[in-house]
């Protein structure tokens, strides 16, 4: 009897055994879990993505946008072919949704993307040639001291609610909403030059000036902040002003806010939100754009965000048709593959839009400070020696396998790094050569520096033995498999690294305020357009100086007495890459400052991100870039109001 | 005792424990070393007077002491606080729980309908093939871990086509009649029900046997037999009446579980339940939103066991009610 029972058990438990195996294969294959057992079977996918890597995309260049006159009502007139009206184009987003539908609230990827479906600006970028250009203005002109910028908005511009949209509206926006501090600041800080922010002043109902105190080239792009409804933002602010209670101001337009009072300037707006469903969002009917034949835009009646908070089960429902578009990040590295073997009978295509802006590296903590609570060193002397020596750093370097990790952990879908601006960036510094794994390289640099292996371990020349510790955040499985293969690559240098997984949070935490950290595996998003958005990371005096931090007084000010001479070379290259208007002499600095960072490898750069998309084939007008990409739900469809549905014959 | 008075009295019994609920819940989440700005402080875009202004409007600069009786006498009002990304966490829950009240109550209802009889019947019918059948279905339930069980059905709905992918509502259903929008939640609820049922079965099937079988060695079942009762009655009117009571208190449990949703689950068949949104909510230590979220819970766990002395009250009159 009880013979029986074990054999009944011991099937139940094979068959549960071979049910979890099965499902695991798919979900192996379906994601990237990465590990070393797995490293065999990425050589046959690898095959298959870098066909895909080789073909970058970019769409062709469809001229300039046109301005047409409808009676009163100046326009611009969209550069796609014209398509036809109606249907419901259904994207999804990974994660938990939106936080808010206040634009200038937004602080998250999500709330952003969301936003940018409902609010344009000043100036848009050009996603063929990064140039600026009048998007809600008609014009603007900079004037010759480099310190006053006009902006003339077009004609006949309505709100969402038919009231028309003036300059008093761009002057709210800069004068009120965000000098004050209304919603995320942080529009505030990028405005300001040097702590002073620039004022703004009506010329007229369609012209509006402002005036920095020093020529900023930086400026363009920062004054890309959505324009504010004043007719119905005003009353709430002047309000909230009165009572010193600006931080009130989050609350307003919240997720729980009703749709219908939003009022909004850009293609979209919100027509329902069901939380932890889905976002749907109907066209702005005085939306200014037009297509050839001058009808107005956009074209969609309706556009729906799914939102999923699972990367498997947003692929599946792009299988199942449930969705239209599959964005960046959507895609990773081991379901590339897999998703490109469907394409024919999903009818749908992948685009290769290139490296992501987005970096992954390496860094060693160069802090020789002393904390003042404890008298401690943050750093032990022995080890700030070793991270301090350059020589090591750039054995490092030579000792990592980034043709590897693109291979194994990104299964192909990632471009190898070597610089401090991604190779997406237009002010990437193509003089530095990327080099391979060079471990023979690697030890001579090592003995250059005063180290020496003895026997299976690296002695520093007082004669201690090289290990440190190596955190990262757990739970991201690309971060951990990066890890590992640091630490075996390091191991043939002699260097122990002990790797230990951490929570981001208290990753965040060390790397910014602790400081008590030896090595750490981070990522940071950039910009391909304006490389003083990295002001914070590399002036010295920055926030997110991480890998020498230096901690803020109480007021809140970071100041630095123990600059490296190389540091205050790149604070140079930033003071004077902001300051600078001509392109040249901007690449000039710029490409100084990558030198500079590709010689002391303070940050030891892995690989970014390569951007995939998977698009429906029934899809009008997708023309996406490798620089015209922002947060999704919008992503690649820098031309959301021409994009269409065509009509299956 | 009478039933009011008894209701009475484990209603002022539960106040002290709720309170001490809350105490612990603030500490664990006050001592889990993470940081909700942590996701602000990382992006190079935001300045130092940024994180200082969002440490002040979230309360977290202020003493722990001071943060607890403020959230203390916001919650006597009836106000849970707003949680870190601007809602008002009473409107937050509110419009998840219809939802998540949904899909417990499905899934408790078909695990209690399939999982008592299954359990008598492997019980009476003991070491018979359906028995062991049931005895191999249970042990994957129990043995499957849940998400990997909302996976492996996904992919069956991705290649049939029958059933939709995740989610509660398809996005013509604001368009639908009536009818239509009831039949279309329903066929959104097909997966999540099957997942949580399949695993919820194990625990219940099992438990409903061992007791029943516990009962039917009894002497008053034999004597039952004895009289010559039809076997039917035997079971179903004496010994099942019996055997009943334990799965009473489980059922007290289960109830608890009504509100508390399953975060697994839910993320990965993206149902907006609440279990997700506690989940999200502790990853971003959104404080006010956990604080709720377990006071609820603590809130159900009570009432499901007063609930389950009441029934057992009823089921089985040699209960006192003390």
């Amino acid at each position: 009897m009880n013979n029986r029972l074990n054999q009944i058990i011991f099937v139940v438990a094979l068959m549960t055994v071979a049910i979890n195996c099965c499902a695991c294969i798919s979900i192996e294959t379906a994601s990237s879990v990465e590990t070393n057992k797995s490293l065999s079977n990425a050589a046959t996918t690898q095959t298959k993505t870098a066909t895909l890597s080789d073909s970058l995309f970019k769409a062709a260049y469809p001229g300039d946008y046109k301005l047409v006159k409808l009676g009163e009502e100046e326009l611009w007139q969209d550069r796609g072919e014209a398509g036809n009206f109606g249907g419901v184009l259904t994207v999804s987003e990974f994660g938990s949704g939106p936080k808010t539908f206040n634009c200038w609230a937004a602080s998250d990827v999500e709330s952003g993307g969301i936003a940018s479906l409902m609010y344009e600006s000043l100036l848009g970028v050009d996603p063929w040639t990064a140039k600026f250009y009048p998007r809600l203005a008609k014009n603007f002109s900079i004037s010759a001291d480099h310190r006053d910028y006009t902006f003339t908005l077009r004609k006949g511009l309505r709100w969402s609610d038919g009231h028309p949209l003036t300059a008093d509206d761009v002057v709210y926006t800069f004068g009120t909403l965000i000098a004050k501090g209304f919603g995320n600041s942080s529009s505030r800080d990028v405005l300001s030059v040097y702590g002073h922010y620039p004022s703004v002043e009506k010329i007229d109902n369609l012209t509006i000036r402002f005036h920095t105190q020093v020529p900023f080239a930086p400026f363009l792009s920062a004054v890309g902040a959505a324009i504010a409804p004043k007719h119905i933002l005003e009353p709430i602010t002047s309000k909230l002003t009165a009572e010193n209670k600006v931080g009130e101001f989050n609350s307003f337009w919240d997720i729980n806010c009703k749709p219908e009072t939003l009022v909004v300037n850009g293609p979209f707006k919100l027509h329902r939100y069901l939380p932890g469903q889905r976002v749907e969002l109907v066209p702005n009917p005085y939306y200014s754009m037009v297509d050839k034949l001058n009808r107005r835009l956009p074209y969609l009646n309706k556009f729906v965000v799914l939102i999923v908070p699972d990367q498997n089960t947003q692929l599946l429902k792009f299988y199942a048709g449930d969705t239209d578009l599959l964005d960046i990040r959507a895609v990773r590295g081991g379901d590339a593959a897999l998703v490109k073997q469907r394409e024919k009978s999903g009818n749908f295509t992948m685009y290769n839009l290139g490296p992501d802006d987005g970096t992954i590296f390496f860094m060693l903590n160069l802090c020789r400070r002393k904390n003042p609570k404890t008298g401690k060193f943050y750093v032990d002397p022995i080890k700030q020696s070793w991270f301090n020596n350059r020589y090591l750093r750039q054995a490092i370097s030579h000792a990592v396998d980034r043709k590897r990790m693109v291979a194994n952990i990104m299964r192909g879908v990632g471009y190898e790094l070597f610089t401090s601006e991604s190779t997406a960036s237009v002010f990437f510094n193509n003089k530095l050569k990327p080099y391979p794994q060079d471990l023979g390289y690697a030890s001579q640099l090592l003995e250059k520096g005063g180290f020496k292996k003895q026997g299976d371990f690296l002695y520093d020349g007082q004669g201690n033995r090289v290990e440190f510790t190596l955190y990262t955040n757990a739970g991201n499985s690309v971060r951990d498999a990066i890890c590992v293969m640091i630490q075996n690559d390091l191991k043939t240098l002699g260097i122990k690294v002990n790797y230990q997984p951490i929570d981001f949070n208290i990753l965040v935490d060390k790397v910014s305020d602790s400081l008590e950290w030896d090595a750490v595996v981070m990522g940071l998003t950039g910009s391909r357009l304006e490389p003083y958005d990295g002001a914070n990371v590399w002036k010295s005096a920055g926030r997110l100086h991480m890998f020498d931090q230096r901690l803020p007084d109480s007021k809140g000010t970071i100041k630095v007495d123990d600059a490296r001479d190389w540091e205050k070379q790149i604070d140079s290259c930033f003071n004077q890459g902001a300051t600078t208007f001509d392109l040249p002499s901007r690449h000039k600095y710029f490409d100084l400052y990558q030198q500079i960072t590709y010689d002391e490898q303070p940050f030891i750069y892995l690989f970014s991100n390569l951007n995939i998309t998977a698009v429906r084939n029934t899809i009008g007008n997708y023309m996406p870039t490798p620089l015209g990409i922002g947060f999704v739900p919008r992503g690649s469809m820098h031309n959301v109001e021409e994009i269409f549905l065509k009509k299956t014959p | 005792m009478s039933l009011p008075v008894y209701i009475f009295k484990r209603c002022l019994q539960a106040l002290p424990l709720l309170f001490i609920i809350s105490i612990m819940s603030f500490v664990m989440m006050r001592l889990a070393p993470i940081d909700p700005l942590a996701y602000l402080k990382a992006n190079p875009a935001i300045s130092q007077a940024t994180i200082k202004a969002e440490e002040e409007r979230l309360g977290i600069n202020k003493p722990p002491v001071v943060q607890y009786f403020l959230w203390l006498s916001n919650l006597l009002k009836g106000d849970l606080g707003i949680s870190t990304s601007g809602g008002s966490v009473n409107k937050l829950l509110l419009q998840r729980a219809g939802n998540t009240l949904l899909l417990g109550v499905a899934s408790v209802f078909f695990t209690w309908l399939i999982a008592i009889p299954a359990g008598v019947y492997a019980a009476v019918y003991r070491n018979t093939l359906i028995d062991r059948g049931f005895t191999i279905l249970t042990a994957i339930g129990m043995s499957m871990p849940t998400f990997l069980l909302a996976l492996i059905l996904l992919m069956l709905a991705t290649q049939t086509h029958i059933l939709p992918i995740g989610g509660l509502t398809s996005q013509d259903f604001f368009e639908k009649n009536l009818l239509g929008k009831g039949l279309d939640i329903l066929s959104h609820l097909i997966i999540p029900t099957t997942v949580l049922t399949v695993i919820g079965l194990a625990g219940v099937q099992r438990q409903m046997r061992a007791s029943l079988l516990d009962v039917l060695q009894l002497d008053y079942v034999r004597t039952a037999r004895a009289k010559g009762l039809p076997e039917s009655k035997v079971i179903y009117a004496h010994a099942v009446k019996t055997a009943i009571n334990p799965l009473i208190t489980l059922f007290g449990f289960e109830f608890a579980s009504l509100l508390s949703g399953a975060a697994l689950t839910e993320t990965v068949l993206a149902y907006p339940g609440l279990g997700r949104l506690t989940l999200e909510a502790v990853e971003t230590k959104d404080m006010n939103l956990v604080m709720a979220s377990l006071m609820l819970g603590g809130l159900m766990l009570i009432s499901g066991n007063l609930l389950a002395a009441i029934l057992l009250k009823f089921a089985d009159p040699r209960i006192a009610l003390e």
